[in-house]
């Protein structure tokens, strides 16, 4: 338990600490970024976990956002009132279609979450009297003018994504995860054994949309602009890689695979060329080597370190229970 | 609007659109059908195909005609090397294919990049002449891509149906492991029906690069439509695709001439997603059990 | 003997390090962004070419000069992804890890806006394209961005009032674009101009990616159109388009306001392009244009030059004339520079200008020469310039 409580200290120190150790402002700018996207994951990995794998999340991300901004710029409301805006929209229209479209079996989902994500961003894109079409908004207020600044931003960002992914662990982590992971083994049992099973898909649908609307809007305020090209299928697509690459079946997975993700096209900018070419096969190579995704990568690597063997029992089953 | 000229104009675009979906869409149906396997890089095997009719009658200077079979046989034989470096780890595994063959796709695509740059190439037309009948005005390259779509399809569906590899396919489909006890090779029928994606794949990229243009880009919309048709018309159903086929191009065509590409746009992804709520095996496809 | 030998080899590596050591050469680094992935990797391509090949040509002639020293140019070029949060990052990353102060690019309008948002505060300058206003209006208190590539604000009107004037057939005009950031801020606006100077014009806005027109251009031609307009289309797009307007049997004009990517259209349209009008901006067949080619083809092979090319190219040159001027890497003085550089020939485009004034506030949209050309018998022959 010492060795636990240990490590908890210091991530929680790193990960408060080191934007002071650094002047480099674009570090800072990846770590936002990070934990933003950490939040669209891990809302992502809740759904993944009650068997549906979604192909629109970024549509729900652009609702947050969309909303957030209006709100600010037509309404003139301040920040608060702009993120509540945003993750209510995005709640309200997860509220709407998940009922429908969550009755359907894991390959008709993903196709229609897939079309569902087109057909916003189409609607954004012909709506330019409200959201300026193709061309976005831009010059969207930062929250409050302290968070201009990218370390600050850094600190407000880490903030919602310790709430959000904290509520994902939690929600899993309760009886309500139980109930989660005996839909995706079979939901005919689940609805057998008493679970109401399109009652608790609807709700962790609702919830995990509603997180992604506040990630976007986060985005939003952060990048200072909002577009229809940052919503689109290889947003939605890259957030369900992020989840199949970490590892399907566990939250830290996603968490992995959010840094991943977001680091490894910085890592690979300095190949201008042929970036696209080895990102493409860095994709194929995980996806055919490792299939239970990197965090396996970890398990095997933990698993392999001597002397870890009481310790490494309980703290991978309370790993595989989330 | 609405008089005969339009109006066969309106039907022979919609039919030649629709050709050249089907043919994607088979071969994408097929990989599903059988490996389950969801090929993100299927519209970069039109795109060699494409590329390989190019530089068949471009630098061999072969004719059309021989420049075709050959261009199109030759990636297909050529793509087995991918079959068994990078497909083959990811059959029966649809979510790892998906992204398995997501970086395959970007591969492809950005060596093609590499290899071919980036700006859009003609091909000589395969004939310049137009049909005239009464006021309708047919285009005779449109013509021979429905025909040899058609021929493509009838020939398929006779493979599937009246030989022996073909049974062994749909058996695979239905039920692999129960194939397996019946004696069915799946490493063989595997690679077969690979083939046969491949080919019709890389069929539909050179005509596509035929009527439009050819780029290492081609195959973004091919895969996008052959996404649509097959949804439409049920994953790993043949008729279904030919029918999901022939509904997308026709609305595409009917829709984007009277209403304007965005409503033509909206009606089918509002059309698609009814029809996924309603009845997702699709219009042919077999609800599961 | 081996005394001897020994103090020879210490005096050739006392030599050689003499040699390594002697100070190595001053760099500026520019930063690039631009396109490399998605559809718009044609452009990002252009973009980064133009720019080397400039920067080697200013290399071997010395490379830039201020305050008594010799600077190398070396090109970061970073990928935008076509997006806002691309823009930004690439930004960030150049300004605070690469510490570039000059940046040439993006290509797009979102990324644009998002390498502002960065490049401003940083006061760092950035020669930016992107079709945009706001990229040039807006509330930014001291800006250090400018537009490198005539818009269609500057260019439409003057190139419509010659179609007025000298074409009378045309009544009637069809806007094609597609529903992406450049249509949609080419098409409205375009189309305006139209209507201002006396035209009837229907607009009609298709999904990026559509490779088959019949259905719109059947739709247009039942409106009884005189003629299409390609406005802000991608190349290979108006060269489809175009094929396919003469395979459905339209007899009237085709032109583009816009682009310019005649030789993609003639490549793709073949014998349809005949008669084909265009803005056009990059007269190839001076020696100057000539020896570009060679040069490009050099080193990319042969193939098609996608027409933004020579504007990369120009933009590096106009740089470094500024840095020139200014005779210090100090960026608030290369900006006073660059406005002075009014009439500025760089050998390329010829004499450029600065305007903006009434339509953004500032005079920071480069104005080039432009063309009205047409295809005439497979080749381009130029029907009237216009100056800036």
């Amino acid at each position: 338990m010492r060795g636990r409580a240990l490590i908890a200290v210091v991530c929680t120190a790193a990960l408060l600490g080191w934007p002071w150790l650094t002047e480099d402002k674009f570090l800072h700018h990846v770590g936002v970024l990070i934990c933003i996207t950490a939040i669209a994951a891990a809302s992502l990995h809740l759904i993944i976990r009650t068997g549906h794998v979604s192909l629109g999340h970024a549509a729900f991300m652009a609702l947050g956002a969309y909303g957030s901004v209006l709100v600010m710029t037509r309404l003139g409301l301040p920040w608060p009132a702009g993120l509540a805006a945003g993750t209510a929209a995005a709640a309200a229209l997860a509220a709407a279609v998940g009922p429908i479209v969550l009755r359907l079996a894991g390959k008709y989902f993903v196709l229609v979450t897939f079309l569902f994500g087109e057909v916003v961003r189409m609607a954004i894109v012909e709506n330019a009297w409200l959201t300026g079409g193709s061309n976005g908004i831009f010059d969207v207020p930062p929250p409050y003018p302290a968070l201009l600044s990218n370390r600050a931003y850094y600190y407000l960002a880490l903030g919602f994504a310790v709430f959000g992914v904290g509520l994902c662990a939690r929600l899993l982590a309760c009886e309500y995860g139980r109930a989660i992971n005996s839909i995706r083994e079979s939901e005919r049992l689940a609805e057998c054994s008493g679970v109401p099973v399109n009652r608790v898909k609807v709700t962790v649908f609702i919830i995990a949309c509603a997180l992604a609307g506040m990630a976007g809007a986060l985005q939003a305020h952060f990048i200072r602009y909002v577009g229809p090209e940052s919503f689109s299928v290889v947003q939605s697509l890259n957030l369900v890689v992020m989840n199949v690459i970490g590892g399907m079946t566990s939250l830290p997975g996603a968490l992995l695979g959010t840094v991943f993700m977001v680091t490894l096209p910085e890592l690979l900018r300095g190949y201008v060329n042929v970036q696209q070419i080895l990102f493409g096969a860095i994709l194929f190579a995980t996806m055919a080597f490792i299939p239970g995704g990197l965090i396996e990568v970890l398990r095997r690597i933990r698993g392999s370190l001597p002397g870890a063997r009481p310790k490494e029992a309980d703290v991978a089953d309370a790993v595989r229970g989330l | 609007m609405l008089n005969i000229t339009i109006l066969g104009q309106v039907v022979v675009n919609g039919i030649s659109l629709s050709a050249i979906y089907i043919l994607v869409a088979l071969g994408f149906t097929l990989l599903f059908g059988i490996m389950r396997v969801v090929n993100f890089a299927h519209g970069e095997f039109a795109m060699l195909g494409a590329f390989a009719l190019y530089y068949l009658m471009k630098d061999a200077q072969l004719p059309w005609l021989v420049a075709l079979p050959v261009g199109v046989v030759g990636v297909a034989a050529a793509s087995m090397a991918l079959e068994w470096l990078v497909f083959r780890w990811f059959y029966q595994r649809m979510f790892e294919s998906m992204i398995g063959l997501l970086g395959l796709s970007m591969m492809l695509m950005f060596g093609g990049v590499l290899v071919w740059d980036v700006y859009e190439r003609n091909m000589p037309a395969i004939s310049d002449e137009v049909l005239s009948l009464g006021d309708v005005i047919l285009p005779v390259d449109r013509l021979v891509v429905v025909v040899i779509a058609v021929a493509a399809l009838a020939g398929f569906y006779l493979f599937i149906r009246h030989t022996r590899a073909g049974l062994a396919m749909r058996a695979t489909a239905q039920d692999v492991e129960i194939a397996e006890t019946q004696g069915v090779d799946t490493r063989r029928t595997y690679r077969t029906a690979f083939f046969v994606a491949i080919l019709l794949a890389a069929l539909a990229g050179a005509l596509w690069g035929q009527i439009y243009a050819v780029s290492p880009f081609l195959g973004e919309r091919p895969l996008m439509m052959a996404f649509i048709v097959v949804i439409l018309g049920g994953m790993g159903s043949i008729p279904g695709a030919a029918l999901g086929g022939l509904i997308l191009g026709l609305t595409e065509s009917f829709v984007g001439t009277f209403y304007g590409a965005a409503a033509s746009a909206f009606l089918s992804f509002g059309v698609v997603i009814v029809l996924l709520i309603v009845r997702p095996w699709g219009i042919l496809g077999t609800p599961e059990a | 003997m081996q005394q001897q030998l020994r103090s020879a080899a210490l005096a050739a590596a006392l030599m050689l390090g003499a040699a390594a050591a002697a100070p190595a050469q001053d760099i500026v680094k520019i930063g690039g962004i631009g396109p490399l992935s998605g559809g718009g990797t044609a452009w990002g391509l252009a973009a980064q070419r133009g720019m080397e090949l400039a920067i080697e040509d200013l290399n071997a002639a010395g490379g830039v000069k201020a305050a008594g020293r010799a600077y190398r140019l070396e090109l970061i070029m970073y990928d935008d992804q076509y997006t806002g949060q691309g823009g930004k990052g690439a930004a960030e990353r150049l300004v605070n890890q690469d510490k570039v102060k000059f940046i040439i690019g993006p290509v797009g309008s979102p990324p644009a806006l998002g390498v502002i948002s960065v490049t401003n505060p940083a006061k760092v300058i950035a020669l930016t394209d992107g079709y945009a206003p706001q990229i040039l209006k807006n509330d930014t208190p001291d800006p250090y961005n400018f537009r490198i590539y005539n818009t269609n604000i500057e260019f439409g009107p003057p190139l419509i009032k010659w179609l007025k004037d000298n074409v009378p057939a045309i009544r009637k005009v069809a806007l094609l674009a597609p529903n992406d950031a450049v249509g949609q801020s080419v098409a409205g606006p375009l189309s305006e101009d139209y209507r201002k100077q006396g035209f009837e014009t229907t607009v009609d806005l298709f999904e990026r990616g559509t490779k088959e027109f019949t259905p719109l251009i059947l739709r247009m031609m039942a409106q009884k159109v005189d003629a299409f307009e390609f406005d802000g289309n991608a190349p290979g797009d108006a060269g489809l388009m175009l094929k396919q307007i003469r395979q459905a049997g339209f007899r009237g004009h085709v032109h583009q306001i816009g682009g310019p990517a005649i030789d993609e259209i003639m490549e793709i349209a073949g014998p349809a392009a005949e008669g084909f009008m265009s803005y056009d901006i990059f007269d190839w067949d001076t020696p100057a244009g000539g020896r570009l080619r060679a040069q490009y083809e050099k080193k990319y092979g042969k193939g098609i030059i996608n027409a933004f090319m020579p504007a990369f190219y120009h933009a590096v040159f106009l740089l470094c004339e500024s840095i020139r001027r200014a005779d210090t890497l100090d960026t608030n003085k290369v900006r006073a520079a660059l406005e002075t550089t009014g009439g500025y020939d760089a050998g390329i485009y010829g004499p450029i200008n600065w305007v903006g004034k009434e339509s953004y506030g500032v005079n920071r949209q480069l104005m080039l020469p432009y063309y009205w050309s047409q295809v005439k018998g497979g080749k381009i022959v130029k029907l009237a310039k216009f100056n800036p």
